[in-house]
């Protein structure tokens, strides 16, 4: 035991006075030697006879030192010091080949590092939502609407916190119920008088979610009732609004409930929550208690429910399923479900994280085989230097630990600048992922287009990530050592010197490899073709869709105003003097204001638009979407009148009351009939309108959703009930030259309609069109980025073949050219290898593809996956890469002079 | 080559240390080739030693402080290394030796009882 450890001791002491010990054994050996030698001239050898003798009988004195070193040391520890300064020695040697590399590997590694750092945060991070977060579900309806091309939306179930409760207590497979409902409140007070995303909450929610406040407390069983008017703020909203401040319980704050009854209402902060708590959305700056009701009525709300441990959602919902569609009457075509949170929340955009995963995956992989191919070559280039070193006592197993010295040198190369391309990516992607960052375009989950990329906020390189990305980088630098050391040793290199040694039987071999090694480079480089060119025709489709309106020259801005001094008939009249002061402006075509713009992402439907009139009429999940308009709006925006007319000056209060409709509308509430001159009932109002205009269909929520039925009031006409423009008017300016070319014109003219007016939400239409782009486009962009890079990669391991080919063989393109061959016929030849393994790994790319684009089939928008089309630019555009790098090394081969070539044998 | 011969070495290893051990005890400080010199006789030839193959037994005896190596000279006046067995060597040697005559026995036991 003791001596063991004392051996290990010197071992180590070994590794550290490694030169004495050195030169100490070589002493000894040489005066062994010379002690032998000495002995057989004794015995009458002559002095050569008797040094070879010595030799023989004890051995050479390197090869007696290796023995020496590795009973002396950790033989390991030392030749992998060795190996890595010879490694380093090599690379420095070739900094070309060492770049090259280092640069491939740190593309494939970082692009993939990013891709995983997002998949990892958005679709495998559990929510922070308490233990078991993944049991937490929402119950939603969908109704299937015929005729539409999309499946129908499943819209979250309302019930009351009595309903709840019930549904709790009839189940083991429910633990915990809460209600919640998103909005939007202004607050006032604040310098940045906008818009900012809220919730109103049961108790039970706070409860369920285990929220867990900074300072305060959160909403207890009283403030169910609404009468308290308690509040929650967010840590955000704390720093910036109230510094931080813990006094903040206890103080007041007024809000606007900007969707729902309630205009004005004075709440109470009893806590903050803290920013990891991002129900229902990671911009919920403040959550409500359920409002107070008034009179007989009854508050309702979407329900959120706890899964009990082990119950599945089928279970569930078969116990509750029954009582609710019982209470909401809801028909026999209305499916209900449980949705798990995580589901809802990421759900939309797992497929496309997916394929982004596995198209990143074979990117690294082709990476892998390029370097992989590249130092092959180098090790075919150095036959006789691995062949002379086997030849002086050097291992198989010491040729191939060289080999992983060196691609784990380039490993972990790679790994560190992939960290640095990592980070751009990363940036890159959330720089793509973000839209117009505005809660009335859907980035929260208030709206309907959610256009923004969920949980992307939780995506960052942190340690676990720069672990892992280095592990990667070590598998991958080990995988590439030990391929290419085992291609080596198959293409027999080091198995002999040869004669004259330059090209022979071992290359053959290694040809053969590093052929096939190029050939699963194109085979992975094609589906990504395939399905960046999908994407990519996708997305055109979809900026190619006529939205209905022209966004071109437009410019739309929100004004905010201190709520209290701007009751309804105010509002409009500050609304219509600002629209008639920019029509005065020079550059101003058209200038108007509606409570909705295109691609706003709330509803609202005014109660619908209907043939028969119902003053009890109930809501109904098909109402058309009402437009409250001003009379030039509808110019503004470029929405053409097809039929009838359009909002004329007579049209005001007052006046005949007079509405349009859209196409969709027309269609449906009047098949077949002229619907000009009918009558129609708004809601529950029984005093009817009548339809004067049909205008063009216009893509209201998003452009690859079909136009849904709309009718537009003009603003003059409409005698209210419900708060005329819930998230503030928009207004919208169309103009002659660039839209912002009026922003200073309109911000000074608001100045001095009232002083404490604010100018927010400036941004052109198309921009807010664009917006709604902003996943398929990330997409698309990001697929042709790998795609781009796996067909420059594979382009560059085919030229690397057939530059080696034409190289090697020199010589008999030589002889060929001196027996007559053209300059063409050898063109020709050099071309025909190219093509043969462009067309195998295109074959073998094809057949990849398909199972890409079925994985792609529910991201797409005006295409379908298969067409030859999509197949035949994906082929054309990396036959037109490949040419380039067949083409310059076989155009070498045919300048080949014969004479040159055969005497440079 | 080292790498190739593992099974062999590993057969050879304790034996080989034992027999070093003994003759260190037996005759003295003794350089390498001397050393092998001994074995080669008292093998009676038998035993064909490359005597590089001694040098992991001497660096692995001395690393373990059973023996220790001292620059000298010769009778012909060239310089050596010579090893003598040191005192935990002795000790050392002691059990090894009843290690291996315990094992040798239980070896040979098995063998007759194969014959019979």
């Amino acid at each position: 035991m003791i001596a063991a450890l004392r051996r290990a001791v010197r071992r180590l002491g070994a590794l550290v006075r490694r030169d004495d010990v050195e030169a100490d054994a070589r002493r000894e050996i040489a005066a062994h030697l010379a002690l032998v030698e000495e002995d057989y001239r004794r015995r009458g050898y002559a002095d050569e006879a008797a040094a070879r003798a010595a030799r023989l009988a004890v051995g050479g004195v390197d090869q007696v030192l290796e023995r020496h070193r590795d009973a002396r040391s950790f033989a390991w520890l030392e030749d992998l010091r060795h190996d890595l300064g010879h490694a380093c020695r090599a690379f420095v040697r070739a900094p070309g080949v060492a770049a090259t590399a280092t640069a491939t590997l740190a593309l494939g590694l970082g692009a993939t590092t990013a891709v995983a750092t997002v998949t990892g945060a958005v679709l495998l991070r559990p929510l922070p939502f308490g233990p078991a977060p993944e049991r937490l579900v929402r119950l939603v309806a969908s109704t299937p609407n015929p005729g539409a091309d999309a499946p129908p939306r499943p819209v979250p179930v309302a019930v009351s916190l009595d309903e709840a409760r019930a549904l709790d207590a009839a189940t083991d497979a429910i633990g915990g119920v809460g209600l919640w409902s998103p909005t939007v409140v202004a607050l006032t007070g604040f310098d940045d008088a906008g818009h900012v995303g809220a919730a109103r909450v049961s108790s039970s929610t706070l409860a369920l979610l285990d929220a867990q406040p900074l300072v305060g407390r959160r909403f207890g069983p009283d403030d169910d009732a609404g009468d308290s008017g308690a509040a929650l703020l967010g840590e955000a909203a704390w720093r910036r609004w109230f510094n931080a401040d813990p006094a903040v319980v206890g103080r007041s704050l007024t809000v606007q409930t900007a969707l729902g009854r309630r205009r004005s209402q004075t709440v109470v902060i009893v806590g903050v929550l803290p920013s990891r708590f991002t129900f229902p959305a990671a911009d919920t700056a403040l959550w409500l208690a359920l409002p107070p009701a008034a009179g007989a009525e009854v508050i309702r709300a979407p329900l959120l429910a706890r899964l009990a441990p082990g119950a599945t959602t089928t279970a569930a919902l078969d116990a509750i399923g029954p009582a609710v569609r019982a209470w909401r009457r809801h028909g026999r075509d209305v499916r209900l479900a449980l949705v798990r949170e995580q589901e809802q929340l990421v759900g939309p955009v797992r497929p496309a994280l997916l394929v982004l995963t596995a198209a990143v995956a074979v990117l690294l992989l082709i990476a892998a085989l390029n370097v992989t191919s590249l130092l092959l070559a180098r090790a075919l280039a150095r036959d006789r230097e691995f062949a002379l070193r086997a030849a002086l006592g050097a291992s198989r197993g010491r040729l191939v630990r060289q080999s992983l010295a060196e691609s784990l040198i380039l490993g972990t190369a790679g790994g560190a600048a992939g960290l640095v391309v990592a980070a751009a990516g990363l940036a890159a992607f959330r720089r793509l992922a973000s839209p117009l960052a505005r809660i009335d375009l859907g980035s929260t989950g208030v709206g309907w287009g959610a256009t923004a990329f969920p949980r992307l906020g939780d995506a960052s390189l942190d340690a676990t990530i720069v672990a892992a990305a280095f592990a990667l980088a070590v598998v991958v630098g080990l995988g590439i050592g030990l391929a290419a050391a085992f291609s080596a040793g198959r293409a027999g290199v080091g198995a002999s010197i040869r004669v004259g040694g330059a090209t022979a039987a071992g290359g053959r071999a290694g040809r053969a490899l590093r052929r096939g090694l190029v050939v699963a480079q194109v085979a992975g480089a094609l589906p990504l073709l395939v399905g960046a060119v999908l994407l990519g025709r996708s997305l055109q489709h979809l900026a190619a869709t006529d939205p209905g309106f022209s966004s071109g020259s437009v410019l739309t801005f929100q004004v905010a105003l201190p709520a209290a001094a701007y009751p309804d008939a105010r509002l409009q009249a500050f609304a219509e003097t600002l629209a008639e002061g920019l029509r005065q402006r020079p550059g101003v075509r058209h200038a108007g204001y509606a409570n909705q713009l295109p691609m706003v992402a709330l509803r609202d439907t005014a109660g619908g638009l209907w043939t028969t009139p119902d003053a009890s009429r109930a809501p109904a999940p098909d109402a058309a979407d009402a437009r409250l308009v001003s009379r030039d709006y509808l110019a503004a925006i470029g929405v053409d009148v097809i039929a009838g007319r359009g909002f004329a000056a007579g049209d005001g209060a007052g006046q005949p009351r007079v509405l349009l409709v859209n196409e969709a509308l027309a269609r449906r509430q009047f098949p077949g009939l002229d619907p000009i001159g009918r009558s129609a009932y708004v809601g529950r109002d029984t005093t009817p309108w009548t339809i004067v205009g049909v205008v063009a269909d216009v893509r209201q929520f998003g452009l690859d959703r079909a136009p849904e039925p709309q009718f537009f009031v003009d603003l003059r006409q409409w005698h209210g009930g419900l708060p005329l423009f819930p998230t503030g008017a928009y207004f919208v300016v169309a103009t002659d030259g660039r839209p912002e070319s009026v922003v200073a014109d309109l911000r000074a003219l608001v100045r001095r309609l009232d002083a404490g007016a604010a100018v927010y939400n400036v941004a052109r239409l198309d921009a807010i069109v664009a917006s709604t782009l902003t996943r398929p486009r990330l997409y698309a962009v990001a697929l042709a980025a790998f795609a781009g890079l796996g067909a420059l990669l594979a382009a560059i391991g085919l030229y690397g073949v057939l530059a080696c080919l034409v190289l090697e063989r020199t010589a008999e393109i030589g002889v060929r050219r001196a027996l007559g061959a053209s300059r063409g016929a050898v063109l020709t030849l050099m071309l025909r290898q190219g093509a043969g393994l462009v067309a195998l790994g295109i074959g073998f790319g094809l057949v990849a593809a398909r199972g890409l684009e079925r994985a792609l089939a529910s991201l797409l928008y005006g295409v379908e996956p298969g067409e030859a089309t999509t197949t035949a630019a994906a082929v054309a555009f990396f036959v037109a890469v490949a040419a380039l790098a067949v083409i310059v090394p076989a155009r070498r081969a045919g300048r080949i002079d014969p004479l040159a070539a055969i005497r440079s044998e | 080559m080292p790498s190739g011969d593992t099974d062999r070495i590993a057969l050879l290893q304790g034996s080989l240390d034992l027999i070093v051990l003994q003759a260190l005890r037996a005759m003295g400080p003794l350089h390498a080739y001397a050393l092998a010199t001994r074995l080669a006789q008292v093998a009676d030839e038998r035993l064909v030693l490359n005597q590089g193959t001694l040098y992991p037994a001497l660096v692995r005896l001395e690393q373990k402080g059973w023996i220790k190596g001292r620059w000298g000279t010769t009778d012909s006046g060239r310089e050596a290394k010579f090893y003598g067995i040191t005192g935990p060597g002795l000790r050392a040697l002691g059990r090894e030796t009843e290690r291996w005559r315990g094992l040798a026995g239980l070896v040979e036991r098995l063998l007759a009882e194969g014959r019979s």
